[in-house]
């Protein structure tokens, strides 16, 4: 097969583009716009799911809860020797975690008790009680704050202090002794981490409960038989794994970018009309230009090629430069707008950073997207321009 | 050469609208002989033209050019064909209006995909030949009526076709430029090519150099 | 129903194709039965006005057809990710009744299209035009392999179940299967590698010799023999592993995404050996032809036995 590309007809397709000059512009004004979006789309859900996936990674293997009445109960401490008895458990820690809200906001915190010489569930945790000491010499609590809390806290003139509000509606105050680095911003955004004994002070909560129970099982493998084991052994408590978030995580994303794609689906379709009717529709200039190409020799074959060169260019082109679009509006613009569909409802959650995560695979779906679509709605008006009666044209 | 036998060509608009532009023509043309058509219009010049650059098809009969069944070929090989053999000036000149020059002289020799040297040699020669070169990137849009004509005999001549066809070559020209068409037509003979015009220029009659002239007259040889 | 982005954009493009397929199918029965090259009237006109519509959406489907094809596998493996149980495409072959057909099918329209390519080219050298009504015949045939297959492909990203279990490669290509895909492993080892190298030592024969339709069958043979050895004895070299024998792993990015170049010289190496028999082309055209296809056979074969002598260098021992 001897197909070589026909410099001179390539070079004839970007002279015919330039020469339609508000024709073309408008195909790739509007062309462009829909990858530009599409590809916004994907970039950010790929880059919140990366973070979620290193979000699930860092959580415990298992996390087993207390379900009473059909909700989620605090689970007693003692259930932590019993799950350490069990073959293949390397560790069992009981957590004690929970939500504050913080009226003058209206935001919700994630706070998280830990205790210094227990052995710590996360990396991250490992590495704080080790460079930061919470027993404050002078007797006053300390935490340390995600860097979002810190920005509500300082917007609410709570600069060096918090007062937080007890059950008894008592106030404890609280210093904000730094900023505390997560892994993932996602996850230390809202959050704020104190000792367990303030913890239990400020909720009220009770010594011998705890809000869960993670558990580390030495072997990934043995996580199926280990679950089977406590579920047997505590029939009242709910299991977690890891596995099993990180699966729920990815279905409720590719069910938004899903959703998404539909509603593409019909401004793409939108778009597919619009083009065939404006390439169908010739003016008798055009017409006549096709004309005089067939009378001095020019073959059906040629007019085709020449029509669908012309049709990869401009629809490459918007491609290639709408996906760019995306990539700075994405990465160095953090996506105004549109990040807000697919992270969270509350106004911190909003605030993390989009991790640069680039994926071969979405840039081919992007492409199997716009430049085979618009080619489709070209087709069979280039065939009739091609096929048209020089004779009858040119006279 | 060229063959034209019994020719029949109908245009038919509808089944009450029929027009015999064509009606039994018989026609041989030598190599390298020059004949000029003359008529007045629509008494089907053109058509005969058309038929030979086969850039339409005869209801009945047969076009033969170089022992080949011209009236016959596909739409593709029509225009394969037109590449290889024929050079057509049209009235009109028919050139692409927006682009240059140089660019619509390229045309006929886009389809071969030839090297970039050839193609810049082949086209430099031609817009000497015709004394256009100094326009070489010109808007054809912008070009004054002989001008444009020059390029379009450039264009027709650029592929070397052995067949050049005029269709009233000299209709939008004035006296000094249409005189100056006839001095390259004297030279495209000397270059033995075989050359068809169609006019009604009384300029064209009793030529030293034209080897026959031929009327037609309601779709009919008469003379 | 499993709805993912790579799905969607899959299943608009075969709605697309499955548009275009129909138009193409009506036009070719219309030109297999009225094509008359000598006619001169104007249905005869414009019958072949829609050949070049014919023609070109047969072009387009088969464009967009070979990157969706590797795109397809790419989805495979991603799905993979989610389906629990699953390592590699072949898990999700495998999780619904579907899957096997369709990856068959797919194989086999690849070979179609590109066959009808080389017929269109062919013809469309000639003035007269002398495979019109055989190329358009074919494509006839075609569409009832293709539309199968787009129907196909719909019904099993529809019969993906998430929440179900499925066999990962290690059990489905082991020889402790009982699926037929275990029936390969009853064949001897030396038996599998003399069939394989005597099956190219032929082709290499008939290339020499220059007969053109031996050469063409002993091809069409190499496509199930090769396969065949890749699963049982090639495949387990790749992994350096005795045990795994999945042709889809070497698709991935650990083993250097080294099976896309596998299977492409399989199908250019016989495709080529194909056309060189079924295809009245030109003398020179046909050299080429015999020569492209030595050239991509020799190189599948030397890629593949190039994985035991390395691993035989390395450790001293085979498998």
């Amino acid at each position: 097969m001897k197909n070589k590309i026909n410099i001179y007809l390539v070079e004839y397709a970007i002279n015919a583009i330039l020469r339609q000059k508000y024709k073309s512009l408008f195909i790739v004004t509007i062309f462009t716009l829909l990858t530009f979006l599409l590809t916004s789309v994907f970039f950010i859900t790929n880059s919140i799911r990366y973070e979620l996936d290193s979000t699930v990674d860092a959580l415990p293997q298992i996390i087993v809860q207390k379900i009473k009445a059909g909700r989620h109960y605090d689970i007693d401490v003692n259930l932590v020797d019993d799950i350490l008895g069990i073959s293949g458990v390397n560790d069992a820690v009981a957590r004690v975690w929970g939500y504050y809200y913080f009226e003058n906001a209206r935001v919700n915190f994630s706070i998280v008790g830990i205790d210094k010489y227990e052995q710590q569930y996360k990396n991250s945790f490992t590495n704080l009680v080790k460079d930061f000491d919470f027993d404050d010499i002078n007797g006053t609590a300390t935490m340390l704050v995600g860097s979002g809390v810190k920005r509500t806290m300082q917007s609410n003139y709570y600069k060096e202090f918090f007062n937080f509000i007890k059950p008894d509606g008592t106030l404890k105050k609280v210093r904000i002794a730094g900023i505390f680095d997560g892994d993932t911003e996602l996850e230390s955004n809202d959050m704020i981490i104190m000792s367990k004994d303030l913890f239990r002070e400020i909720f009220n909560f009770e010594e011998s409960k705890a809000t869960d129970i993670v558990v580390k099982v030495a072997n990934p493998e043995e996580i199926a038989t280990v679950v089977s084991k406590i579920k047997l052994m505590f029939p009242d408590t709910r299991i977690i794994t890891n596995h099993d978030l990180k699966v729920s995580y990815q279905n409720i994303f590719d069910y938004k970018s899903g959703v998404f794609l539909v509603l593409f689906i019909v401004a793409l379709f939108t778009f597919f009309i619009i083009i065939y009717d404006k390439s169908s529709g010739l003016t008798s200039e055009e017409k006549r230009e096709i004309g005089i190409l067939k009378a001095v020799g020019w073959t059906v074959d040629d007019v085709l090629k020449e029509k669908l060169y012309e049709s990869f260019i401009i629809s490459f082109f918007s491609y290639i430069f709408g996906v760019g679009l995306a990539l700075a509006y994405v990465y160095i613009f953090q996506a105004p707008l549109i990040s807000n569909i697919f992270s969270g409802y509350s106004q911190l959650k909003t605030s993390f950073e989009l991790p640069f995560v680039f994926d071969f695979q979405t840039l081919f779906l992007i492409f199997f997207l716009s430049v085979p679509i618009y080619i489709a709605a070209i087709l069979i008006p280039s065939w009739k321009v091609a096929t048209l009666e020089a004779d009858e044209v040119i006279r | 050469m060229i063959e034209l036998k019994n020719i029949r060509k109908i245009y038919e608009a509808n089944k009450f609208d029929r027009v015999t532009a064509l009606d039994n023509i018989n026609l041989t043309v030598q190599e390298g002989e020059l004949i000029v058509l003359k008529g007045a219009s629509g008494s089907g010049k053109s058509t005969i033209l058309s038929l030979i650059a086969a850039l339409s098809k005869p209801t009945s009969g047969e076009v033969i050019v170089d022992a080949k069944q011209i009236s016959k070929l596909s739409d593709n090989f029509s225009s394969v064909y037109r590449r290889d053999n024929i050079g057509f000036i049209f009235q009109k000149y028919n050139l692409i209006p927006t682009l240059s020059v140089k660019d619509n002289i390229l045309l006929p020799l886009v389809s071969l995909n030839p090297h970039a040297k050839e193609v810049e040699e082949k086209i430099q020669s031609v817009m000497k030949r015709f004394h256009i070169e100094h326009k070489e990137n010109a808007i054809v849009r912008n070009l004054s009526g002989g001008e444009q004509q020059r390029v379009a005999i450039a264009r027709a001549y650029v592929n070397n076709p052995k067949i050049i066809i005029a269709d009233e070559p000299t209709a939008n020209l004035d006296e000094k430029l249409s005189h100056h068409f006839i001095d390259i037509l004297r030279e495209l003979k000397a270059l033995n090519k075989t050359i068809i015009i169609a006019t009604h220029d009384p300029l064209f009659f009793g030529l030293d150099f034209v080897d026959r002239e031929l009327e037609i007259h309601k779709g009919k040889i008469v003379l | 129903m499993i709805l993912m982005p790579e799905v969607l954009t899959i299943l608009i493009l075969n709605v697309i194709f499955f548009i275009f397929a129909v138009i193409a199918f009506v036009l070719s029965v219309k030109i297999f039965l009225k094509w008359n090259f000598n006619s001169t009237d104007t249905s005869q006109y414009k019958l072949e006005k829609q050949s070049f519509l014919a023609a070109t959406i047969i072009k387009y489907i088969f464009a967009i057809k070979v990157p969706l094809f590797l795109f397809f596998i790419f989805t495979l493996d991603k799905i993979s990710h989610v389906l629990t149980g699953a390592m590699c495409g072949a898990g999700v072959v495998d999780a619904t009744v579907y899957g096997t057909y369709l990856l068959i099918l797919k194989i086999i329209n690849l070979y179609l299209f590109a066959y009808w390519l080389m017929l269109h080219s062919a013809d469309m050298k000639e003035e007269s035009q002398p495979y019109t009504k055989l190329k358009f015949g074919v494509f006839i045939g075609a569409f009832f392999f293709f539309i199968p297959e787009l129907i196909l492909e719909g019904l099993m990203f529809s019969a993906i179940d998430i929440d179900r279990i499925v066999s990962c490669c290690g059990t489905l290509y082991s020889s402790s299967a009982s699926s037929y895909i275990s029936n390969i492993f009853l064949i001897d080892t030396p038996v599998l590698l003399a069939l394989f190298y005597s099956n190219y030592l032929l082709i290499l024969i008939f290339y020499f010799l220059k007969n053109r339709y031996l050469f063409a069958i002993s091809n069409l043979i190499f496509i199930l023999v090769s396969i065949v050895s890749l699963i049982a004895f090639f495949g387990t070299y790749i992994y350096e592993l005795p045990t795994h024998h999945c042709p889809f792993c070497f698709l991935q990015k650990d083993y250097y995404y080294v099976g896309y170049a596998i299977y492409a010289l399989l199908f250019g190496g016989t495709f080529y050996g194909l056309v060189v028999g079924f295809i009245d082309s030109k003398y020179k055209e046909r050299i080429k032809n015999y020569n492209v296809s030595i050239f991509f056979t020799s190189l599948y074969v030397l890629l593949l036995s190039l994985y035991p002598i390395i691993y035989f260098i390395k450790n001293g021992v085979w498998l």
